[in-house]
């Protein structure tokens, strides 16, 4: 007897799928769970398997067509000669149920999923979330079977499943549901762009040998680049207020302060503690504060007021050896600055090519907020500021 | 119309919906049926009998009249009189089926068909061939009989006869307690007839919840019945105008002289005659070999109903005629077997729907039960109906109801809401908690589901 092979329904809300090729060819043998033909709905594609073994007769919707959900799209007979009975016309193979409410029209409100009492019950028992499961009944609620197969992984025959590579999966700790929430709200949230300039070290690096042994002496602590940067972005910073803002919906907020969130990278991920109002507080202030934030992270025991007001963030990858990379803004802040690392290179000084100390800074900014000249504003501040840090004290 | 010519072969009540179905559906419909349209559930099934068996109530109430304060006169059992308003009914349920096919263009003819090749039939009375796309195949059944030793020359009666009776004999042997047998030896109990029921097995009514079949084997036996189980048929003989029938039971050999002696041991799958031999159509265990779509092994042929052995029920048949329809014409659609009601209509009646006790344990493992009896419900004892129970078997650990079982007055009515309810999955906590209205018999449904689920109100 002749198998139909049918459009599945993926998700709720599939009404139609488009063919996108088919796998084997009319007469080719399929063996039941081979993938048969792949169909796509919503951009996401699926691989669809053969719900029995036999020979793939009469392909019925061809690549590139769409289709109803439910629509025959193929034959398969179980012996070679056996006659495929097709039973009408190919458009009314196409699920038209003229007299009977179709079953999706009369399906969901928005965001109500149906689903009967007992496969809720079963659902909230297994933290499983109702828009996870497919209603592989087809029936326009969501069953004790279909959550089942959800829980087991392992749809029923003749279903085609999602093929899952091997590999292990690891549940989300809270910290990374809310990074993937941050990082994905910054990129779609904000209109971000991008600016870079090389800078020269050379008297940063002699500035922090000098100041090494007095700020040790002072507050115990190794003063480092990053502290010295700090300083001296909140100094152009505080030159270019413009930089220190956050976007409302009823307007641009100009912070008085600035509060420094310094990007620190976690076993766990992503975290950035603040050293607030930083342009109020001494080198040495701020190496001893960042020292603090550095152990606390690392004891896990930073508190949530450590790790929240910040209205700019510097992000060093310096101690990877990483010339250049992008930072994504750390919203609700308009900029970030992505600092690299210092290598020597050849630089052209008065029409010579000498060796210099060089750095690469990289700008992250939401240009809702910023235009680019403001930017650049900013930028060139910035390096003039790094390049003759004394040029800061005033 | 899309001129799909679809031929259904029997008019009963798998055929008639498939043909009604079909022809909606805009197929060229013809209908075949060799005796009346209706088949055995309007003709001589569900119908007739129930209309015998209501009788038999009317007449226990008004032995009971005086139970409401109600005195009547000598009661006269019209058995005439009866078999007439059998037939009244009967026809005018026949009738209303015949105008429906009418109307729905339905060719409908009389004869018996065979099949000449896969894609057409010939009927046997007239000699007219008719080509057909699709086949819908509902001749139904026929009473099975046992063969019996010593029974060559003695006629046994069959569920047709018990229906068509004249006359009320002294005492009437009925072998098998199925729900055919327990419904017809009650109405000749209540009219007067010495009944006793001979079962095989270890309870009448086997397929129900065994706490079920107990219950109305203590209920029939009270009324006067005699009931064997675990009975053995060994020789019937001659003994004058009655007869001897001889059995085995586990206390040895027992034997019972009687007027009569029925056999009501189901039925079989009919299709003699229809040459399906000469099409290849498979078979197995004598019923016709069908999956959930109702498709067979030919590709345009269906079959529904009795004919394909399973659930030999009325209401089944009926959902498969359309399912198959639906499938002949290109709209895909399958038989969900989860919740399919089934009724005995004996006083107090026996719904069920479900799995019983035995079977969800089997299947689930642990399962939670509730009985709640019909004399807690205060409709149950205005009517003076405070025997018999309702019980739910549930799922342990969400309280899915897996099986519901009544006995007890209407239960056949109140059934409906156990189907929907395990057709809808719903748990013993939602059913507990909707309104059933008061004063009614519905409320103990509402009250059995209490049970395992906080507690019922009206239990101590």
């Amino acid at each position: 007897m002749a198998i139909q092979v049918l459009m599945p329904k993926i998700g709720l809300t599939m009404k139609e799928g488009k063919i996108v090729e088919w796998k084997k060819k009319e007469g080719e043998w399929v063996q039941k769970g081979e993938v048969l033909f792949v169909f796509e709905t919503e951009k996401v594609t699926f691989e669809v398997e053969a719900p029995e073994s036999g020979i793939l007769a009469k392909i019925i919707v061809k690549a590139d067509v769409t289709v109803p959900i439910g629509a025959v799209v193929a034959f398969l007979v179980q012996k070679e000669g056996e006659k495929v009975e097709i039973p009408m016309e190919k458009s009314e193979l196409i699920h038209e149920k003229k007299e009977e409410r179709p079953l999706e029209s009369r399906t969901l409100k928005p965001n109500k999923i149906r689903a009967t009492p007992l496969a809720r019950k079963m659902a909230k028992e297994h933290g499983l979330g109702l828009e996870n499961i497919l209603d592989l009944s087809m029936r326009g609620r969501i069953r004790s079977k279909d959550v089942e197969a959800a829980l087991h992984k392992k749809p029923p025959e003749s279903l085609p499943v999602q093929r899952v590579e091997a590999g292990k999966l690891v549940k989300f700790t809270g910290m990374r549901k809310i990074i993937a929430q941050k990082m994905l709200a910054s990129k779609i949230e904000t209109a971000q762009t991008y600016m870079a300039n090389n800078i020269e070290a050379t008297r940063i690096l002699e500035a922090r040998e000098r100041l090494i042994p007095i700020i040790e002496r002072k507050v115990g602590i190794r003063l480092t680049i990053n502290d010295i940067l700090m300083k001296i972005t909140a100094s152009a910073i505080s030159l270019h207020p413009i930089i220190n803002t956050r976007w409302t919906p009823d307007g641009i907020l100009w912070f008085d302060a600035i509060h420094m969130g310094m990007a620190m990278a976690l076993e766990e991920g992503l975290i950035v503690p603040v050293i607030w109002d930083i342009g109020k507080k001494s080198l040495s202030e701020i190496a001893k504060m960042r020292a603090e934030l550095v152990e606390k992270g690392r004891k896990g025991i930073l508190t949530p007021d450590d790790i929240k007001g910040s209205t700019f963030t510097l992000s060093s990858l310096g101690m990877y050896s990483l010339e250049e990379f992008t930072a994504i803004i750390n919203q609700p802040e308009s900029a970030i600055l992505a600092v690299g690392t210092i290598l020597d290179k050849p630089v052209v000084i008065n029409k010579e090519v000498v060796i210099r100390p060089m750095m690469k800074v990289t700008l992250s900014y939401d240009h809702r907020v910023i235009d680019g000249a403001k930017a650049a504003q900013f930028m060139k501040t910035l390096k003039e500021l790094i390049e003759d840090p004394i040029s800061s004290l005033p | 119309m899309n001129g799909k010519r679809v031929i259904v072969i029997g008019g009963g009540v798998g055929g008639y919906p498939a043909a009604l179905c079909a022809s909606r559906l805009g197929a060229n419909v013809t209908l075949i049926e060799r005796e009346k349209i209706g088949g055995v559930c309007l003709n001589k099934g569900c119908i007739p009998t129930k209309v015998l068996l209501h009788s038999a109530s009317i007449l226990r109430e008004i032995k009971r009249a005086s139970l409401f304060g109600l005195n009547t006169e000598k009661i006269e059992i019209d058995l005439h009189r009866l078999l007439d308003r059998k037939k009244t009914i009967v026809d005018r349920l026949t009738g209303g089926v015949t105008s429906l096919l009418k109307n729905k263009n339905v060719k409908v003819l009389k004869g018996t068909a065979s099949f000449t090749d896969s894609k057409s039939v010939r009927i046997a009375e007239t000699g007219e061939v008719l080509t057909g796309d699709k086949f819908i195949l509902a001749t139904g059944s026929i009473p099975a009989t046992l063969s019996i030793g010593g029974s060559e020359n003695i006629s046994l009666l069959t569920s047709d006869d018990l229906l068509n009776m004249d006359f009320f004999p002294t005492s009437l042997l009925i072998i098998g307690g199925g729900y055919i047998g327990v419904e017809l030896g009650q109405f000749y109990s209540r009219m007067g007839v010495k009944v006793s029921i001979l079962e095989m097995l270890d309870r009448i009514i086997p397929t129900e919840d065994e706490e079920i079949s107990r219950a109305l084997e203590g209920f029939l036996s009270k009324e006067g019945i005699t009931i064997f189980t675990q009975a053995k048929i060994e020789k019937i003989t001659k003994d004058g105008k009655d007869k001897r029938v001889i059995f085995l039971t586990p206390e040895g050999a027992k034997e019972i002289r009687t007027s009569e002696v029925a056999q009501t041991v189901g039925r079989r799958p009919h299709y003699s005659g229809m040459n399906v031999d000469k099409i290849g159509l498979k078979r197995e265990m004598g019923r016709i070999t069908v999956n959930d779509r109702m498709e067979t092994n030919i590709p345009h042929i269906y079959a529904v109903g009795d004919v394909t052995g399973g659930i030999m029920l009325a209401h089944v048949a009926m959902a498969e005629g359309e399912c198959a329809a639906r499938n002949a014409l290109g709209y895909p659609s399958s038989v969900s077997s989860l919740a399919i009601p089934r009724c005995i209509f004996t006083s107090p009646e026996v719904a069920s729907v479900g799995l019983t006790e035995k079977e969800a344990i089997r299947e689930k493992g642990e399962v939670q039960v509730s009985c709640f009896p019909f004399h807690a419900v205060g409709k149950a004892s205005l009517i003076e109906e405070t025997e018999g129970m309702i019980k739910i078997v549930a799922g342990k650990k969400y309280g899915e109801i897996l099986g519901f079982h009544i006995i007890g007055p209407h239960a056949t009515e109140l059934i409906s809401e156990a189907v929907l309810a395990i057709e809808m999955e719903v748990t013993v906590d939602e059913l507990a908690h909707i309104i059933h209205p008061h004063p009614t018999l519905s409320e103990g449904l509402g009250e059995a589901a209490m049970v395992l689920s906080g507690g019922a109100l009206h239990l101590p």
